[in-house]
């Protein structure tokens, strides 16, 4: 057996800090600070979220993140941050309690996201309002561990968010994997559920958590008894090993873009995926294979 | 207490039975390791240990000098300890000299991962300082406790091994011991002058000069672990949390170069037919002796690295803390 064992590498040294006080924050350009690192001397602007002031009233960042602007206001967003919800984001979670008439979920948030009982798609038609029989039962749904894909929907009084699963992309998650990302990394698109064309489904949970699977089949509009009893299904489908590697593949993908700090969208992880097919999946978790198979992919994007 | 879905764990099992794991691994397929020896200065010996993109283990050896047991007096001994990072407990016993659990019982702030916050960390802590203790503790280990003893009857080296878990991404217990083994290699114990004061009395001296420090007596035969976690009918290396959440039993071998076995230790709550533990002890054997091989590899080849650098008479540098992660 061969294991890779490496030296650690000293960090590559970059020039950003060209103009250290007068930085210009109307610039277009992106700017990224230090904890402590001087955002503007100006005494103009407020401070926001991740700054504080200090004694000549210089706003200084107290993260490691993206200066935003907003008018006067200004803010860090850090980059390794918990994730808040935005109502519409779509999320993955996993079931942490089941609480009465609500679930407790795990979005990677400062607190469990909630998930109430009456905002999921019960059996026996859409439009049914939940029973005491449902309420008795709530374990058939969503139990303890189990992965979910969800919407937000509101927040509660104590900034606690809260889910709902109506509609028919929202389900029980199985025939897959999770692979867990910076959340500042997912971005915002029109939609979050992807089929790719090596026939590999994925959830891009806006929390960072993604979910890589193998597609459900059957229609998952009609509502007849079956394909509802599908949606709660605790039992994959058959999984052969050549969809078992493409699901692999497509994880290991996904870390490596992770680990080189790379947003996340469908197009990127398309270009990522057809850069590594030349490399053995496991080689995929080598630190060479990350670089190249990551390079190729953003300077594929940057062509277009 | 992490969770897991039916969903998962079947297809984590499913992934076991036909060798190709969620992240692409086969079975027997170890992840990458990034090490580093001799980042603390004021220890004797130290290595980090990072494998895959998150397991990370410091381990600090410290030589002292104490009286020997009343029971065996011509011997030295070792004292393994292993804690979940903590900050303020790392920063008095390695900066101040203080003793670790003062601060611990000062201020606790169990952290490196989540879900071992509170009593849970106490309890793994506890686990994994007796693995490391049962096997490196006697002469299974290869050190030569002999040694350790500066003068019969009197006083001893005692050799501190303290192991921090910095962060977590599975297969911890391998990860310490070979970064203990890292640590021991990179361990310099200073020499000692002994005086016959006549009528049976001695008096020793401790040489000041690092240049005359010398290993460890036995070093090349400590053993390291080999963690093989049973999942459905197969078993697997180097898990990964996920895996480790859906281990029906796991069995930790500790194996020497010459592939003997140091120490057995069962974990987890499932069962092992007596066919599968001799099918797994075999496989610990060959890959514990491959594994050690490389680590030795490494091991020489950054030594002769910083010696050459020394020759040259330039300045060695560790990365330490600042490496890229």
């Amino acid at each position: 057996m061969d294991v890779q064992i490496l030296s650690p590498e000293a960090p590559s040294k970059t020039n950003s800090h060209k103009n250290q006080n007068a930085m210009d924050v109307d610039g277009g350009d992106v700017q990224l600070v230090m904890p402590g690192e001087t955002i503007t001397s100006d005494l103009q602007f407020m401070r926001g979220h991740g700054t504080y002031l200090d004694s000549e009233s210089t706003v200084i960042s107290s993260v490691a993140g993206v200066v935003e602007r907003v008018n006067k206001l200004i803010s860090v967003r850090a980059l390794k941050a918990r994730y808040t919800g935005e109502i519409g984001d779509i999320v993955v979670g996993r079931i942490t309690e089941v609480a009465p008439k609500r679930w407790k979920v795990n979005v990677n948030g400062r607190q469990d996201a909630i998930l109430m009982l009456s905002a999921i798609s019960l059996p026996g038609g859409i439009q049914r309002r939940k029973n005491e029989e449902d309420e008795l039962q709530m374990r058939k749904f969503f139990a303890e561990g189990d992965m979910v894909a969800a919407e937000v929907q509101a927040f509660f009084v104590d900034g606690a968010i809260g889910l709902h699963t109506r509609g028919h992309q929202f389900s029980k998650l199985r025939n897959g994997s999770l692979v867990v990302v910076p959340s500042a990394l997912v971005q915002r698109c029109k939609s979050h559920f992807h089929l790719l064309p090596c026939g590999v489904h994925l959830v891009l949970g806006l929390n960072g958590y993604i979910w890589v699977s193998k597609p459900v089949i059957g229609n998952p509009e009609s509502t007849d008894e079956a394909d509802i009893e599908r949606t709660y299904s605790n039992k994959n489908d058959i999984i052969d090993d050549a969809e078992r590697e493409s699901i692999a593949r497509v994880c290991n993908c996904l870390r490596a873009l992770a680990r080189k700090f790379m947003h996340i969208n469908d197009t990127i992880i398309i270009y990522t995926y057809e850069a590594s097919l030349k490399y053995p999946v496991k080689d995929l978790l080598k630190k060479d294979v990350v670089d190249s198979i990551t390079s190729e992919a953003s300077q594929k994007l940057t062509m277009e | 207490m992490p969770y897991l879905s039916q969903a998962e764990r079947d297809y984590i099992t499913e992934g076991v039975q036909s060798d190709l794991r969620a992240d692409g691994r086969g079975r027997l397929d170890y992840r990458a390791l990034v090490l580093e020896t001799g980042i603390i200065s004021q220890a004797n010996g130290s290595a980090r240990v990072r494998l895959g993109d998150g397991t990370d283990v410091l381990v600090g050896v410290k030589v002292e000098i104490d009286q020997v047991e009343p029971d065996a007096d011509n011997v030295g001994k070792v004292v393994c300890n292993v804690e979940w990072y903590d900050i303020l407990s790392f920063c008095f016993h390695y900066v101040h000299g203080y003793d670790s659990n003062y601060a611990k019982r000062t201020i606790s702030s169990p952290s490196a991962s989540q879900q071992f916050e509170g009593h849970g960390a106490d309890d793994l802590n506890n686990e994994l300082t007796q693995a490391l203790q049962r096997v490196l503790g006697g002469p299974q280990c290869g050190i030569n406790f002999e040694k350790l003893c500066i003068i019969k009857g009197q006083q001893c080296w005692i050799v501190y091994i303290d192991a921090m878990i910095l962060d977590y991404s599975g297969n911890v217990l391998d990860t310490i011991f070979m970064a203990t083994k890292a640590a021991l290699f990179n361990t310099r114990i200073p020499k000692t002058q002994i005086q016959d004061l006549g009528d049976g009395e001695f008096e020793f001296e401790v040489l000041d000069d690092v240049e005359d420090a010398e290993r460890l007596d036995g070093i090349e035969n400590i053993p390291i672990g080999v963690t093989l976690n049973k999942i459905g009918t197969g078993h697997i290396i180097d898990a990964s949390p996920l895996e480790e959440l859906c281990t029906e039993a796991k069995l930790t071998i500790a194996v020497n170069k010459d592939s003997q076995i140091c120490g057995i230790q069962k974990g987890a709550e499932g069962g092992i037919e007596p066919g599968l533990m001799s099918e797994m002890i075999q496989t610990a054997k060959r890959i514990g002796q491959s594994l050690i091989q490389q680590l030795d590899q490494k091991l020489q080849d950054e030594e002769r690295q910083v010696d050459e650098k020394r020759l040259n008479g330039e300045n060695i540098e560790k990365l330490g803390f600042f490496a890229m992660v």
